[in-house]
């Protein structure tokens, strides 16, 4: 096989580290652009895989001698551990996308749940002290909060919750989280890019607000308030602690609300994208050789 | 959408029927007891018509939405909480949830270190 089977794994690595160093500095609303990336990373890393583990149900060694005995020379048969490797890999992907789809879909269904007994219309509001707020998609969508979260606000900052809450609906921000959360689950190295959308996307519906509310800094204060009045929340603390990233958080989204708004730039996701498609060529050319492969070990 | 476009970034767009009437019930719930149409406004916050309020807290009381009491002439509404225990308690489940299903919650924020923790109390004090 081409090394080219293994070019969407290096690529992904890549797109990994350039996402960790341009989250804070990237315009928010670009979250879409490393979306699209991890999904053609993951699915060329996973296309890989499946070529890599289909070498297994054939010989290819000796194919290759026979090929070059012809006088073609076949790019490097795999070896037998890699393809052993790439099958293990292969499964564990596969079984960690059903574990994301199904807490996706149970966490949904829940928020569902807890929303339609609390009345109908855009907003359901549970009482419940601590200071909670989620988007739930759904038709039509709707805002959870919690009384805890409504009661530490003022009338203005509470309008900054809603608005953000909305942006993530209208913008559906789900998707975007839910593809990078399958591409990472297929391929882990994609973590540090699903951490990046979910802070992208935060962003995107913090500068919503704000535009919204017409202030910023009414944004961050809003957030600032939420955050500590959650402070004696040891669990989330526990999760949120957890994540590789440790500059991504509110303490990041306050910060870049209080700088100068984001400015589009146009090098960042161009870059990104052209990663993505690269991933996508590379796999295209693993396909070839591997098809070539397949010819000689069938030859019809 | 056309009207989102036309917003200037500067000033606070005008808000739908919808928005409002989220915003009046958000106020309602974040009360400590049952409010006038007066108070209701104040709560809100904003520049909005006494009869506006009036008309939302009129819209919200036909749903079913929110409660109220008659105060001699006037009205007080107040926040319905139905479902109230059944609500709390699959929420509370929700939250204690694993790992899996933790991060798949998108929070409006979520909670903090010690250092962030100062860093956010010295920016709301500096806000004052």
């Amino acid at each position: 096989m081409t090394i080219s089977v293994y070019v969407p794994a290096a690529l992904s690595l890549l797109l990994a580290a350039i996402s960790r160093i341009v989250v804070g500095r990237i315009a928010p609303t670009r979250a879409v652009v490393f979306v699209v990336a991890a999904m053609l990373c993951a699915a060329a890393s996973t296309w890989g895989l499946v070529l890599l583990s289909a070498t297994l149900l054939g010989d290819t060694s000796m194919v290759a001698e026979e090929a070059s005995e012809r006088g073609v020379q076949l790019q490097d048969p795999v070896p037998q551990l890699i393809g052993v490797t790439a099958v293990v890999l292969l499964v564990s992907g596969v079984f960690r996308v059903v574990r994301v789809l199904r807490a996706r879909r149970a966490t949904t269904q829940e928020l569902r749940a807890v929303c339609s007994s609390c009345g109908t219309g855009e907003l359901a509001v549970v009482a419940l002290a601590a200071p909670h707020a989620f988007a739930v998609p759904g038709r039509p969508g709707r805002i959870l909060v919690t009384q805890g979260l409504l009661s530490v606000l003022d009338g203005d900052e509470r309008r900054v919750v809603l608005a953000h809450e909305r942006a993530h609906l209208q913008s559906r921000h789900h998707w975007l989280r839910a593809a990078t959360e399958v591409s990472a689950a297929l391929n882990p190295v994609l973590i540090p890019v699903r951490e990046a959308v979910a802070f992208l996307v935060e962003r995107s519906a913090d500068e919503h607000a704000a535009a919204v509310t017409g202030s910023r800094r009414l944004v961050a204060a809003a957030i600032a308030k939420v955050a500590l009045a959650g402070g004696a929340d040891g669990g989330v603390r526990a999760w949120s602690a957890a994540l590789p990233f440790v500059g991504c958080g509110v303490s990041a989204r306050v910060a870049a609300l209080h700088a100068d708004p984001p400015r589009p730039e146009p090098l960042v996701p161009s870059s990104v994208l052209a990663l993505g498609v690269a991933t996508a060529i590379a796999a295209v050319q693993a396909t070839m050789a591997f098809y070539q492969l397949v010819y000689w070990l069938w030859p019809s | 959408m056309a009207t989102r476009a036309s917003r200037s970034s500067r000033t606070p767009a005008r808000r739908a029927a919808g928005e409002l009437e989220a915003e009046v019930l958000a106020a309602l719930w974040a009360a400590d007891g049952p409010l006038t149409a007066a108070r209701a406004r104040e709560a809100v916050g904003g520049e909005l018509a006494y009869n506006t309020v009036q008309t939302i807290l009129v819209r919200l009381y036909e749903k079913g939405l929110i409660g109220r009491v008659a105060d001699g002439r006037r009205h007080e509404y107040f926040a319905v909480k139905g479902a109230e225990e059944l609500a709390a308690e699959q929420m509370q489940a929700l939250l204690s949830r694993g790992r899996d299903r933790q991060a798949v919650l998108q929070r409006f924020a979520t909670s903090l270190s010690v250092e962030d923790a100062r860093l956010l109390q010295a920016m709301l004090r500096r806000r004052r």
